[in-house]
């Protein structure tokens, strides 16, 4: 249960993809996903798809690894196909189930759908697998640098973020630890109903917390030994600087931005567009 | 130089056990360079002293003295903190970063230190614990003793003159334990920095030049490991024990055999041993 969370998870291997700038990264990937919406026809998903194939090619991460992250959200992404292919009015009927309706308009909406959350997890997670989490909270924190003067606290945010993913480890090795110590005095946590299992969770949770915040009062302590005085006047060992590669990164993306608008002008593709 | 004067110390609070003295008119000098050891069963207010150093706790009466900072003086907080290291118990709860170089360089970075200097400072502090081959490793990966191994080198990048160690071993595997000692002692011996370490254990006491005995908030002893600990009836009336070594060494003078009293550690346990035969 506690080994498949992958908040975070990071794919150790030398890559073009991982050594561009963290921000450059994000934004890139935001672009991509905020494109992805635009799109509105095949070719453009084939464009899609290409590009796709490609970064993943180059990020040295196995495809399988990429599939694996699909699985999670396989049953959303039926749920929300099935719910289009019935839903979506048109003219086109392809079949009647009761008083369900499928058309052709449907299941292109069906398709896209599945498509673009395929496109839209794919993205995100070859962000998170390529960037360190501390590399990750860097470029966060320095995006909403800007944003500081309005009152966000960016230094606190990231600092939180990047203890969160700190402790989860500590936490997960805690959890197993209390966990066998109740199964020791006989706690069931796999049997009976599901009122009944979460109630076995209770004598977990507690020590739980109450770890947790005794840890967050000693590690408060420990941070202000060692200087902590908040974001001002902080200097990074490690600073964020870009390369030539940065651009050419941002040049190709631009390329696709290029690329799905010419395919949503384009008469002639949007003939491919049932 | 630290001076503690008359220092007395108890918790601002509404009950009245809470407001007991905690610390008793305790008044300390340690000159730079020396290795104290600050022993005490629990409760006895040798973490609350330790935490008067670099200005955690502030004292209720008396003062508190680093190289000549007040530590009441609010604005010489940080130049205190960075003077005076402190490591904890726990190491798990003082590592702040996802890997080791990174936790080792978050003191320099409080500090607003050049990033090319943090980097050297880094690399200087991983070098002299011996964690330097971990340096990018994470630190949930690393034994307990590595951690606090790490936590310290976490400390020294501040370049401390002090370097206060809150019972740094207590939660450790005799093998981590060996380790976070023997690193303590290269920090005092070759790098010459001032360390006082809080413990409980005995062994570990005797390494220093000087052990101070805490009792109920007061020192009740103050000199050197060999004379500490060869009053046994007296420490033992503390609650506490003393070095096995020692403890042989006195069970035998009881029974009747003529050998030293004062011995430490057990090759001069071995050495005496010898020389009655």
């Amino acid at each position: 249960m506690l080994k498949d969370i992958t908040l975070g998870q990071y794919y150790p291997v030398k890559s073009p993809l991982h050594k561009l700038d963290p921000r450059v990264k994000i934004l890139l990937v935001f672009a991509f996903i905020i494109l992805l919406f635009f799109v509105q026809n095949f070719v453009g998903y084939a464009v899609f798809a290409l590009f796709t194939g490609i970064v993943i090619k180059l990020s040295r991460v196995p495809m399988k690894f990429m599939l694996k992250g699909l699985k999670p959200l396989f049953f959303i992404m039926i749920f929300t196909a099935v719910l289009n292919l019935f839903m979506v009015q048109g003219e086109h009927v392809m079949f009647r189930i009761w008083k369900l309706t499928a058309t052709y308009e449907g299941l292109r909406t069906a398709v896209f759908m599945i498509l673009r959350l395929v496109f839209l997890i794919m993205g995100t997670s070859l962000l998170t697998l390529t960037t360190t989490p501390l590399a990750l909270t860097d470029g966060i924190e320095s995006l909403l640098r800007p944003f500081r003067k309005i009152g966000l606290p960016a230094h606190e945010l990231a600092m939180m973020m990047s203890i969160a993913i700190r402790f989860i480890p500590t936490l997960l090795e805690e959890t197993n630890k209390i966990m066998q110590a109740q199964a020791a005095r006989g706690s069931d946590f796999e049997t009976g109903s599901l009122i009944k299992r979460a109630k076995a969770l209770i004598p977990i949770l507690i020590p739980l917390f109450v770890s947790a915040f005794r840890r967050a009062d000693e590690l408060a302590v420990a941070m202000e030994c060692r200087c902590y005085n908040g974001g001002e006047n902080r200097t990074r060992m490690r600073e964020l600087k870009m390369h030539a590669n940065d651009a050419v990164a941002s040049v190709i993306v631009a390329a696709l931005i290029g690329t799905i608008i010419f395919t949503n002008l384009f008469p002639l593709f949007s003939q491919f567009a049932l | 130089m630290i001076e503690i004067k008359n220092l007395s110390f108890h918790y601002d609070s509404e009950e009245e056990i809470l407001k007991e003295d905690v610390l008793r008119d305790v008044s300390l000098t340690i000159p730079d360079g020396e290795f104290v050891a600050v022993l005490g069963h629990n409760g006895c207010g040798k973490s609350t002293l330790a935490k008067h150093l670099n200005a955690i706790l502030t004292p209720s009466d008396g003062s508190v003295i680093i190289d000549g900072m007040d530590t009441k003086e609010e604005n010489l907080l940080l130049k205190i903190r960075q003077t005076v290291g402190m490591v904890f118990q726990n190491p798990d709860n003082q590592i702040v970063a996802t890997i080791v170089e990174d936790d080792v360089a978050f003191a320099p970075e409080n500090l607003g230190v050049p990033p090319k200097e943090i980097r050297e400072r880094v690399d200087w502090a991983l070098k002299s614990v011996g964690m330097y081959e971990f340096r990018d490793k994470a630190p949930h990966t690393l034994s307990g003793g590595q951690k606090q191994r790490v936590a310290i080198a976490g400390v020294l990048a501040m370049l401390p003159k002090y370097i206060v160690l809150d019972e740094p071993t207590a939660m450790l595997d005799p093998f981590g334990r060996q380790e976070v000692m023997r690193t303590i002692q290269t920090l005092n011996r070759e790098y010459h920095m001032t360390v006082i370490l809080i413990t409980h254990y005995m062994d570990e006491a005797a390494k220093a030049q000087r052990v101070i005995v805490m009792d109920h908030g007061n020192v009740v002893k103050d000199a050197g490991p060999r004379e500490v600990f060869s009053d046994v009836e007296g420490i033992r009336a503390l609650g506490l024990d003393v070095p096995q070594a020692t403890e042989l060494m006195y069970e035998l003078k009881k029974a009747g055999i003529p050998v030293r009293s004062d011995i430490l550690d057990t090759d001069e346990c071995i050495e005496a041993l010898l020389k009655a035969i």
